[in-house]
Formats: C-alpha cells, structure tokens, sequence
C-alpha cells in the first residue's frame, strides 16, 4: 500500500457536514457528515432507499442540500450547479449508466471531456480508456444504447474518467451485471484508484466494496449509521447479517 | 417489434397505400405536366411546414413540452418581417432586384436574431420555473402562451392580412413540355437549404449541437458530464424561434397572413413533426414534405381528386392512418410514453 493510500495520510479532499437533503416532500438524508481523503476507495453501503444515491446527488449538485456543507478541496460546493462542480473535478458514473443511448461510445466518451479546455489531451485519454477497457476500443463506432449491461457500465466508467477527475462517484457499478464482469469492474477500480484518482464508491453488492475500499460508511434511512475501517466492517457483527448475507 | 395488428385493420391499410398509389399514378399517367408542377408547390408547402416543424420537434426533444406557441410565434415573426421589410426598408415590387434580395437577407438575419431571443426569452419566463413541475402544467401554459403572442399580434396588427408576394418575381426559369417552374418556388428552397444544412452542421458537429442532443437523450447525464442544461435549453429555444422566423418571413412573401394564421399552421406542423416521429430532426422534415405534397396534389390534380375543402380532412385522416401503424412516427423510436 502506497504512502497516499494509507489511513489519515492523505489530506480531506470532499468533506460532508451535517448535509439535509429533500426529495419533494420527503426528508431523504438527516444529517450526513463523511470525508474521502486522496488516494483512497471509500465505500457507502446500505439496504436500497437509504439514502446512498441521494449522497452522491446532494455532491454533483442536481439536488441540492437545505442544510448543511459540501466542501471540495477547501471550496464550498453545497450549491454549486452540477457543471461547475464537474468542472471542479468531481466526475461520476451514474446509477443504472445512463449513457447517451443514440450516441456513440466514442461520443459517449466525448461528452465526459465536455468541460475541459485541453482538447490537445483528449485523444491521450480516450486512449487510455481504450487501454483500460479494450471492448470499448472494439465497439467504438456503435450506438451506446445497443450494448450490453456490462459493455455499458465500462462506458459510463470510462465516460466519467474522461473528465480527468480529481474524485470519482461510482454509483453501483455492479448493478445487474454477470459475476464475470463484477470481477472485472472492481479490478479496473482499483486500477484507477491506484492510478491515483480517490473514489467514493457507491454499492449493494457490500462484500466486494469493502474489498476494495479502505474505509466504509454504512447507511440507513438517511442517516450514517456505523462509519470505519473497510476490513473492521467486514467484521462487524451487525454488517455481516444485514449486508453480508451471512447468518 | 413483432406487433401483429387484426387482419382486418392491416388490409384496409394495405388497401389505402394502393388506392393512394393508384390515384398518384393515375394523375401522373393523366397529365404528367400537370403532375410535376403540382409537385412543385408541394415542395414549397413542405419547406415552410418542415423549417416550423422543426421547432415543435426540437423543443419536444429536449423538454417533452408541446410548445403550442411555436405556431403563433411564426405568425408574429411574419408580420415583424412586413414591418422590417415593407414599412422600414420599404421594399416594393417596383425596387431593383439587387435592393429587393438584400432588403430579404437583412429582414432574414434581423428576424431570425430577433425571435431567437423572443422564444429564449418565453422559456425564460413562462416554462424554466415548470420543468419540474407535472407536465400538464407546462403544456397548459404554453397554450396560454400561445394566446398572448397571438394577441400580441392582434393588437400590433389588427384583423388586416399583411403580404409581400410580389416581391419575387413569379417570371419562369424554365418551361420545358408544360412543366415550368417560377423565381418565387425557386426562392423558397435557396432559402431554405442552406438553413437545414446549417443547423445539420450546428446539431452534429458543433460542441453546443453535441450539448443539446446528450440533454435530449438524457438531461441528468448530461448535467453530470459538465453541461449547462439551462443555457443549452435556451439555445435550443433560440434554435427553434429562428427556424419559425425564416419560415414567417418565406409564407409572408408566398401567402397573405395575420394575426391566427400560426394557429393552423402550427397544427399542420405539429402533425408533421408527430407524423415523423416527434424528436426526431429528419423525421420532422419528412413528415412536413408528405404534409406538403399531400396538400398540393389533392388542391392541384384533376383525375378523380377530392379538391382543397378535403385537404384537412385527407392530412389529418392520414395522420390517424399512420399513427394506428407506426405510434411512434415514421421515424421515431419507441419511447415508454410513446409506446
């Protein structure tokens, strides 16, 4: 484990305190705090509704929170629209992909590069994807919409990290995906991780998260209900019932 | 994809398309002149129809709002296009030909940037704050919309029809066995070519075109990937307002028009862009040429022709022809809601 990597070494790089967020009426997250440091995997896990994908929305900036802070990189956020949080550096790979289903994926991957200015670098990047995800490479000129679910979680993956993100929200990556390409998606996490970009990681799927995570927060009904080490988590007697799938 | 339809209602669609075959063939076999300079004027219809369709699809695209204001806006950009040309510039029949296709071009780019903002500005005010609203809120709004341009127009212009047809001379360019074809068709097309091209460039190409379709296919996505949803919908407002204009100012110089006559037409563009499969640009266009060359054959032809009082009938009775096939347009995809 590198330097960067390890626990409290890196500075606070996204910080939430005490964040209220409202779905219309309905109270959707009661106070959330949390930290992702540089350089880490941290993981939000917890039963469908808790409030996980509401988090990641409160951070891009589509809803934002009624009371509460986001800070990026010592700037407050908390009401920033979402292309200026984008142009910030956070990136994310949506909740069921959502790519742009009558567009390319060489246009798909564009569009993750819509707010920068260097466009010299754009071929280097969508290089890199390519090299990270070779079926992309292979399926560049066809329509997003008409691959498969696997295919296009690589996509969105790949779309998000061509904004070159100083952080990246992965929100389920795993979601409906064969066993196979589960696997492979967390390796190519922790490719990018180790490649230097921090990621708040987003997932059901609780075991292979706190694999790949350094530390985790668990979430129920809107608040953060346990938040420590990934490898204590795994332990705990209360993760392994609820998550864990064991008995 | 494998709906099957009763028998029945399948043979009595097979039976329309070869009556229709049939009435066409039988027309062209009668009086080919006839036939092909009749096609002529469906190209014209079809052109205005299609620039204004255009719009109602473009917005339906990127908001799945039916912009009911957008036929009102081309009536009232066609009436600015009369104070532009004929009170301001006064350009008359009797100008010379070079002063009379520049007075054009100036009315056409001044009318164009004027109700590009016109229209940005009607989503500024009456939709922006509706977008997460239920969606009946905004369709009835844009038909309260609708009124207030087209009262608007009533109160600048009064009851009076307002035209510029002589401006383009309707001398031949060419006669050939019957089939001849006028300066003022010809207009008409130079007009609008080069904007259809021009906006195919600006949707394909440019990094603002780009922002506008990932917004239509995803407007969520789009925002996470750095897009500014708000100033692209305005773009695509301002888009939409142009293409209406361009569309004013060529019926002012074809047609008589006043303050409704963006009622009808709106209609008949809307059903072109629905016709086509709404959101769809191409499907738009082609829906608005059908429309077109409908309207002109059956007002134009003479072998067995139910003549002009059947033309809203025939379009519209087509309309439902087609959607009991294709719900989704001719070229539209099938969406949830669309289904």
């Amino acid at each position: 484990m590198s330097a960067a990597q390890t626990n409290g070494g890196g500075g606070v790089i996204l910080r939430l305190e005490d964040v209220h967020t409202y779905y219309g009426a309905i109270h959707a997250l009661k106070g959330i705090s949390l930290d992702v440091r540089e350089g880490e995997i941290v993981t939000l896990i917890g039963a469908n509704g808790a409030g996980k994908s509401t988090t990641l929305r409160s951070i891009n900036g589509l809803n934002h929170p009624r009371r509460g802070r986001i800070v990026f990189q010592g700037r407050d956020i908390t009401n920033e629209p979402p292309h200026e949080v984008v142009k910030m550096g956070i990136s994310q790979s949506p909740e069921g992909r959502k790519l742009f289903p009558r567009m390319t994926v060489r246009e798909n991957l564009e569009m993750g590069a819509f707010q920068r200015r260097d466009r010299a670098n754009f071929k280097e990047d969508v290089d890199r994807v390519y090299s990270l995800f070779p079926r992309l490479a292979e399926r560049r000129n066809q329509n997003a919409g008409t691959m498969s679910g696997g295919e296009q979680q690589m996509c969105a993956i790949g779309r998000a990290l061509m904004a070159r993100p100083k952080l990246l929200l992965l929100d389920e990556p795993s979601m409906g995906l064969a066993p196979i390409f589960v696997e492979k998606i967390f390796e190519i996490v922790r490719e990018i991780n180790e490649q230097g970009t921090p990621i708040l990681l987003v997932e059901q799927n609780a075991l292979m998260a706190l694999d790949a995570a350094e530390r985790g927060y668990v979430m129920e009904t809107g608040r953060i209900a346990l938040a420590d080490d990934a490898h204590a988590l795994r332990q705990n007697e209360q993760v392994r019932k609820a998550y864990l799938g064991e008995t | 994809m494998n709906r099957r339809r009763p028998g029945f209602v399948s043979a009595l669609g097979l039976a329309l398309v070869v009556l229709l075959v049939i009435w066409l063939v039988g027309n062209f076999v009668n009086s080919p002149s006839e036939f092909v300079n009749v096609l002529f004027i469906g190209l014209n219809y079809g052109a205005v129809y299609g620039l204004v369709a255009l719009g109602y699809t473009i917005i339906y695209g990127i908001l799945q709002l039916i912009n009911f204001a957008h036929g009102d806006v081309f009536a009232l950009s066609g009436l600015v296009s009369w104070t532009l040309l004929v009170s301001w510039l006064g350009i008359t029949e009797d100008s010379a030909m070079l002063v009379t296709v520049a007075g054009i071009l100036i009315t056409l780019v001044v009318a164009m940037a004027f109700f590009a903002a016109v229209n940005a500005g009607i989503e500024f005010v009456a939709y922006r704050r509706l977008r997460s609203a239920p969606r009946l809120a905004a369709l009835i709004t844009a038909v309260g919309v609708s009124f207030i341009v087209q009262n608007v127009a009533l109160a600048i212009y009064d009851v009076d029809f307002r035209s510029a047809t002589g401006l383009i001379p309707r001398t031949d360019i060419f006669v050939a066995g019957g089939v001849s074809y006028q300066w003022n068709k010809l207009f008409v097309l130079l007009v609008t070519v080069p904007v259809l091209i021009l906006l195919t460039w600006f949707v394909r190409a440019t990094r603002q075109g780009k922002a506008m379709r990932a917004t239509a296919q995803d407007r969520d996505a789009a925002a996470m990937m750095g897009i500014n949803v708000n100033r692209t919908i305005s773009i695509s407002f301002a888009l939409a307002g142009a293409l209406a204009a361009s569309a004013g100012l060529l019926y002012l110089l074809s047609f008589n028009m006043r303050y409704d006559t963006g009622f009808e037409l709106g209609l008949i563009a809307f059903t072109a862009a629905v016709l086509g499969g709404i959101g769809n640009l191409t499907g738009a266009l082609l829906g608005a040429f059908t429309i077109g060359l409908i309207q002109a054959f059956n007002e134009g032809l003479t072998w067995y022709t139910p003549g002009s009082d059947w033309t809203r009938s025939i379009v519209f009775g087509i309309l439902i022809a087609i959607l009991v096939f294709r719900p989704e347009g001719l070229l539209g995809e099938r969406t949830p809601e669309g289904a």
